[in-house]
């Protein structure tokens, strides 16, 4: 069974028609990679799975998502988004709260946990997860606005792992991030998927060719090409892909 | 010398005629106090006593109770106005529609706008009344064994009504600081708080925490304007040297207390002196205040907040 399905799936902004159409499957525990140019509506593909659109008032879907089987549209959104967890463009860890509730907040949310031990149990796991702890450990009440870029990042994805989520959405989570940090946090990705299915979206097609078992290019709301990575960039069957990946555009 | 010099020297006349003025106004307040300081000590500050008397070795001035009724009532008014203006900000950023939210906007700048005047005589002729009868009789008929209810509200004159009165006119000027800083949370934070499977309600109690800053300067704005309203109390506190628990009591605030006696205090030694005084307190609590406001900023600053 596919973590994700795609059905005919239409996303408006208003009149604007931003995803087109697109059909698609995404196998479970395996990177799925989501490429495109800037503003082709991959970001916008990204949060129909967790019905983060919602947020917006002139978003509409049209189509179908089915998770694990499932129709998104015939669950709850709370119930959804606790098995879909995100990770954002920018790192996003909430200053005012401490490294320790950054990561715990998503599990009191959800009451997840019954006492406190559970609940340092259940943030130590996210952040070795993470791979953070070993950095972390001495001063998890200090505030998450201290650690560098990288280390925020990777706060975050503690945090969306905290939930205990079976699919992790990424958008573009090592574009303000310099290359040590993205290095780390996309060898964390393919540690990450012996567990859950990631999906990453990225206009780095390095990053694509570099972490991806599956790709898929996306250009103006359509999807253009989907397949396995390799193939993707050695054999591509669409001229555009090839152009893109050949460095001719985007 | 470049441009950005010449221009950074022009604008130094203007901060230092703000900080110029500032500084001079209280140099008078300290000289013209000085007399009474000189005579009674700390004495003005620590004792209720009010004797104005044609032979000045009997005048004595004691303004606790212009204090203490000052503090008392922005309190009221505080814990009145945090609350609406939390829930007004929250309601105008997230639920209104369009266009009531600019209507609910426009009117909250209007009410800051108004004259205070206008608040003091709809609290004699609408809200005095109505907590007296209301609020203050119901509870004192049944609850005056709590210190807080204990006083019999005769006029219904009281620390309550200057409070309640006091707490509607600064919820404006709360409710401007707090929207703002509400509307200004960046997107992203509530992605992340929503993706992680938050309710509306759970997402905006996180929101709100992270503006914290933000609220404690509306508190603060809000305490300023409240302890120095003026007119509107002075006709709805009673104007009475009172200390009391009770918040049916009538009671003073110090600029109640200067507005209502400085007309005749010319005829006395020590009274102009005494009331310079008391204008003092004002300077000194409201920089106890925004000490205290740094004091917490900065440690909330450092520590992170708990959940």
């Amino acid at each position: 069974m596919n973590a994700i399905e795609t059905i005919n799936l239409n996303v408006y902004y208003g009149e604007k028609h931003v995803i087109k159409n697109i059909t698609m499957n995404i196998p479970k525990n395996v990177v799925f990679t989501i490429m495109g140019p800037s503003g082709c509506g991959k970001s916008t593909l990204l949060r129909s799975f967790n019905r983060l659109l919602e947020l917006n008032e002139t978003a509409r879907i049209t189509g179908d998502i089915k998770l694990f089987g499932e129709s998104i549209f015939d669950m709850d959104p709370r119930e959804l988004r606790k098995r879909v967890g995100m990770v954002f463009q920018q790192p996003n860890p909430f200053p005012h709260l401490s490294i320790y509730d950054n990561v715990a907040i998503g599990p009191k949310l959800n009451r997840l946990v019954e006492s406190k031990e559970e609940l340092d149990k259940l943030v130590e796991w996210a952040l070795k997860k993470a791979a953070l702890w070993d950095e972390v450990k001495d001063r998890l009440n200090d505030p998450a606005t201290k650690l560098s870029g990288g280390q925020q990042q990777r706060l975050c994805i503690a945090r969306a792992l905290a939930i205990k989520p079976e699919v992790l959405l990424l958008d573009e989570p090592t574009s303000a991030l310099d290359p040590v940090s993205t290095a780390k946090i996309e060898s964390l990705l393919i540690e990450l998927k012996k567990s859950y299915t990631i999906v990453l979206v990225t206009h780095n097609m390095q990053q694509a060719a570099r972490v991806g078992d599956y790709t898929a290019f996306i250009l103006d709301g359509e999807l253009i090409e989907v397949g396995e990575t390799s193939q993707i960039f050695e054999n591509p069957r669409d001229r555009r892909t090839e152009e893109y990946i050949t460095g001719r555009f985007g | 010398m470049n441009f950005m010099d010449r221009f950074k020297i022009s604008l130094l006349p203007f901060s230092a005629l703000v900080f110029g003025i500032f500084a001079l106004m209280l140099l008078v307040y300290f000289t013209n106090s000085a007399e009474i300081f000189s005579r009674e000590g700390i004495k003005i500050y620590t004792t209720n006593i009010w004797l104005a008397s044609e032979e000045p070795e009997k005048e004595f001035y004691g303004v606790l109770a212009a204090i203490y009724g000052s503090v008392f009532t922005s309190v009221i008014a505080i814990l009145i106005a945090l609350p609406i203006s939390i829930a007004y900000s929250i309601f105008v950023v997230d639920f209104a529609p369009k266009k009531i939210k600019e209507w609910l906007t426009i009117a909250t700048d209007i009410m800051a706008g108004l004259p205070t005047i206008i608040y003091g005589i709809w609290g004699v002729f609408v809200l005095v009344p109505f907590l007296k009868t209301y609020v203050m009789e119901p509870l004192y008929n049944n609850l005056s064994f709590i210190p807080l209810f204990s006083y019999p509200p005769v006029s219904g004159y009281s620390y309550l009504s200057a409070g309640v009165l006091l707490g509607i006119m600064v919820t404006p000027f709360a409710t401007a600081v707090i929207r703002e800083a509400y509307k200004m949370v960046p997107f992203t934070y509530r992605e992340a708080i929503f993706a992680l499977g938050a309710t509306k309600y759970e997402a905006t109690k996180v929101i709100i925490g992270y503006i914290k800053p933000a609220i404690i300067a509306g508190m603060i704005l809000a305490f300023g304007r409240a302890i120095g309203e003026t007119v509107a109390v002075s006709l709805v506190i009673g104007n009475t040297f009172n200390i009391s628990p009770s918040l049916f009591a009538p009671g003073y605030t110090i600029s109640s207390l200067i507005a209502n006696q400085f007309g005749n205090a010319f005829i006395y030694e020590y009274m102009v002196s005494a009331l310079f005084a008391a204008g003092l307190s004002l300077f000194f609590i409201g920089l106890a205040i925004n000490l205290l406001a740094f004091y917490f900023l900065r440690r909330w600053e450092e520590s992170g907040s708990r959940l």
